[in-house]
């Protein structure tokens, strides 16, 4: 741990011991912590990945849009390191996909699914803690939109006695709300090339982010698809003869269009009427 | 021969009894019988003869160690405040005297015979104030008197049991046996109308039942709660509960619990005088025979097993809340998989461990997805599904044939085609539908792109476009890329 440079202040040189967490400096480093598989908020986050017995609180503008992008590596990884335990979703928005969440190595097989008929959220509650307690549970992910910051804090500490992998999800007005998470994430969609989420991390042990951070949470085969399909799409646009307006002047270099071969593709999607 | 004595001691500062003097003793002795089946009641202590386990536990030290970290555990276990001693002798009432003189000293554990004091045989405690006027202060000045005298003056029962105490006449007692099922009543302080009072009562019993299983040396894997209702209601006289645990339980904690939250669900139609607690099957406990000194509740892990939390989330929030997943054989997305209930379904998360073994044992590694015939080229299709999907997919409106969910959207790609129809159509066996209510799926999968939704999984019927509506169709929203 690097000492502060502050010529102004002959500071009495701390130990350079790992419980030690000066509030310039990331803090962490003795955390125990799982990474996220994505380099760039591993590089933000305090101990380098999402903190193992610990809250983590995500809050995002509807529920079910990027939850599985944020932590399904992650989720991955700790079910695969640990062959014996099992992950439990209480409350999911909507039902998990198991073919395509088996298609990104996540094992289906140990999940437990617990919902509530009513939607009451004593039980949700409660049966979130019941899972934290279980020896045999390594994450658990809540979909909570009405707790409260007193149930929160008892999560929590579940979480730490237990040391559990917890992420609660809620919705964005929990913001303004003080929650005893030590670390709250905001999430937001993005439009564009380098990637389709916006993590802000709002609160975590250590000054606060700069910029939030893109990630690129498509799997692989989706974004080629994407891709692909754009790059038809773009080709279908500039070998129409697009309808000009008549004021421009425009010479319609034809020998560039006849040169190039229309695909096959380009016709069946030009063919279907939108 | 060898024989122990035990006994329980209430600590005088402890003001509320949990358990009475007879329950501690009557568990005592249940789990003396987990060491040697002959085991008696003797006054206020419990008797064993070991002679016959003290090879297979180690000794008589291991065996006395062994003994005493049970009892304690099981003490503790129940929030009962007690005091063990033992002490050990050649004949049962020498261990008998041993244990009586160590309440008042703690060092007589070691005491001769001939110097036991007079009062520590029960046979010679109505002539104690003749013996001591008489100078007899130890069984060894009792000894040297002799014995058609002491006959004609103390009768036969006192010699009889100076015999006994000397070993002359053999140590016999009824043996203490434990019934084959678990069948206890208890009355219950004061009426109770609200069912989850009722584990006031069920508390004793199942210390009682915890006992029974230790001396049996099994575990208990389904019982049955009967309560008995206040005749002079117009009702069934009983009410009654079922309970299975799906692993074979010794530590009663988390059948407690289970039963308290079972019990939160009853409505007692009438107040409950008495309970009853019957024990309905029971599975004897491999690793419990305890000579190798593995210590069954020191096992206990930390927190609960997965089995244990299926079973309490299920009965506090219904079994069909709790699920996991099972692959199905289908082309339609919403026949892909089935959510089942994890109670009862226990393959996968619940035995996690048994699989492991015979994987380990057949060597093959663990294959993340699921196993196919093709099961590359399967992975590859399925990373193009959406990670949420639906339960029932949602009609979009439609504006000049686009559809339209939470404002306009962005077509990304598509079309991916689904025809799924005529005899490859299965039934469901669990709705039980028939075979017209299945309509065929002829759909077409598109990817569109919503600003605020992110990644939409929509499709288009194709079967219901008639010549009417062919302009417009319908669209539905079936899951999102998240």
């Amino acid at each position: 741990m690097p000492t502060p440079q502050c010529p102004a202040f002959a500071m009495p040189t701390l130990p350079d011991h790992l419980q030690v967490w000066r509030a310039g400096e990331l803090g962490g480093s003795s955390l125990q912590t799982v990474g996220t598989g994505y380099a760039a908020l591993d590089h933000v986050l305090p101990g380098g990945g999402w903190p193992q017995g610990a809250l983590t609180e995500v809050l995002q503008p509807q529920a079910g849009l990027h939850e599985w992008g944020l932590v399904l590596p992650a989720l991955a990884a700790a079910l695969a390191a640990s062959p014996l335990q099992m992950t439990v979703l209480v409350n999911t928005p909507f039902l998990p996909f198991g073919p395509a969440l088996g298609a990104r190595q996540f094992t289906m097989q140990r999940l437990l699914c617990v919902t509530s008929g009513q939607g009451n959220a004593p039980s949700l509650l409660w049966a979130t803690r019941e899972a934290l307690q279980c020896a045999d549970v390594c994450a658990v992910l809540a979909w909570l939109p009405d707790a409260r910051s007193a149930h929160l804090r008892r999560l929590q500490i579940a979480a730490h006695a237990h040391n559990k992998l917890l992420f609660v999800f809620r919705p964005l007005r929990a913001q303004n709300e003080s929650s005893p998470a030590p670390l709250r994430l905001l999430l937001q969609g993005a439009l564009g090339d380098a990637g389709n989420l916006l993590v802000d991390v709002f609160k975590r042990r250590g000054p606060p982010l700069a910029a939030p951070v893109l990630l690129d949470t498509c799997p692989a085969r989706l974004a080629a698809l994407l891709a692909a399909s754009r790059e038809r799409r773009r080709r279908r646009d500039e070998a129409e003869p697009v309808s000009l307006p008549i004021s421009a002047p425009t010479v319609i270099d034809l020998s560039d269009l006849l040169r190039r071969p229309l695909h096959a593709l380009d016709r069946i999607a030009s063919l279907d009427p939108h | 021969m060898r024989w122990i004595a035990l006994q329980a001691l209430t600590p005088t500062e402890s003001a509320p009894a949990s358990m009475s003097e007879a329950a501690a003793q009557h568990a005592m002795a249940c789990i003396a019988l987990g060491f040697t089946p002959r085991v008696a009641l003797l006054d206020e202590a419990v008797l064993m003869e070991v002679s016959g386990s003290l090879r297979l536990f180690g000794g008589l030290v291991r065996l006395h160690q062994l003994l005493a970290q049970r009892l304690q555990c099981f003490f503790e276990s129940n929030q009962a405040m007690r005091q063990v001693i033992r002490a050990h002798g050649a004949t049962s009432l020498i261990a008998l005297a041993r244990l009586r003189l160590l309440r008042q000293h703690s060092d007589a554990a070691k005491t001769r015979v001939a110097e036991l004091p007079m009062h520590t045989l029960t046979a010679v405690r109505p002539h104690l104030g003749v013996l001591e006027r008489t100078g007899c202060r130890s069984w060894g000045d009792l000894l040297r008197l002799p014995r058609d005298g002491l006959a004609r003056r103390f009768g036969a029962p006192l010699l009889e049991a100076l015999d006994r105490a000397r070993g002359a006449l053999p140590d016999s007692y009824v043996w203490l046996t434990l019934p084959e099922q678990f069948d206890e009543k208890q009355e219950l302080d004061a009426l109770v109308i609200q069912a989850p009072a009722l584990m006031a009562g069920v508390a004793p019993l199942l210390v009682q039942l915890q006992a029974w299983l230790l001396g049996r040396q099994s575990g208990l894997s389904a019982f049955k709660l009967i309560w008995h209702l206040d005749k002079r209601r117009d009702v069934l006289p009983t009410g009654e509960l079922v309970v299975r645990t799906a692993q074979p339980a010794q530590d009663l904690r988390h059948v407690a619990r289970l039963v308290a939250e079972h019990l939160g669900q009853v409505h007692l139609p009438a107040p409950v005088h008495s309970i009853t607690l019957q024990s309905l099957e029971t599975e004897p406990l491999v690793d419990a025979a305890a000579a190798t000194g593995s210590l069954l509740m020191q096992a206990h892990q930390q927190g609960d097993s997965a089995a244990q939390l299926i079973e309490r989330l299920s009965a506090r929030l219904g079994q069909a809340q709790v699920c996991v997943w099972q692959p199905q054989a289908d082309h339609r997305p919403e026949q892909m998989q089935r959510w089942v209930p994890a109670h009862g379904q226990r393959q996968g998360v619940v035995k996690g461990r048994q699989q492991v073994t015979i994987k380990s044992i057949a060597g093959s590694p663990r294959i993340p997805c699921r196993s196919g015939l093709n099961g590359l080229q399967n992975s590859a299709n399925e990373a193009l599904y959406p990670t949420w999907l639906l339960p029932e997919p949602l009609r979009l409106a439609a504006v000049a044939g686009r559809p339209v969910y939470q404002g306009p959207l962005v077509r990304l790609a598509g079309p991916q085609r689904l025809e799924a129809t005529g005899w490859l159509m299965r039934h469901d066996p669990v709705s039980g539908s028939h075979p017209t209510a299945i309509l065929p799926a002829i759909r077409d999968y598109f990817i569109y792109r919503s600003q605020q939704a992110g990644l939409l999984w929509i499709y288009s019927e194709r079967l219901a476009v008639t010549p009417e509506s062919a302009g417009q169709r319908a669209w539905y929203l079936h899951g999102f890329f998240a």
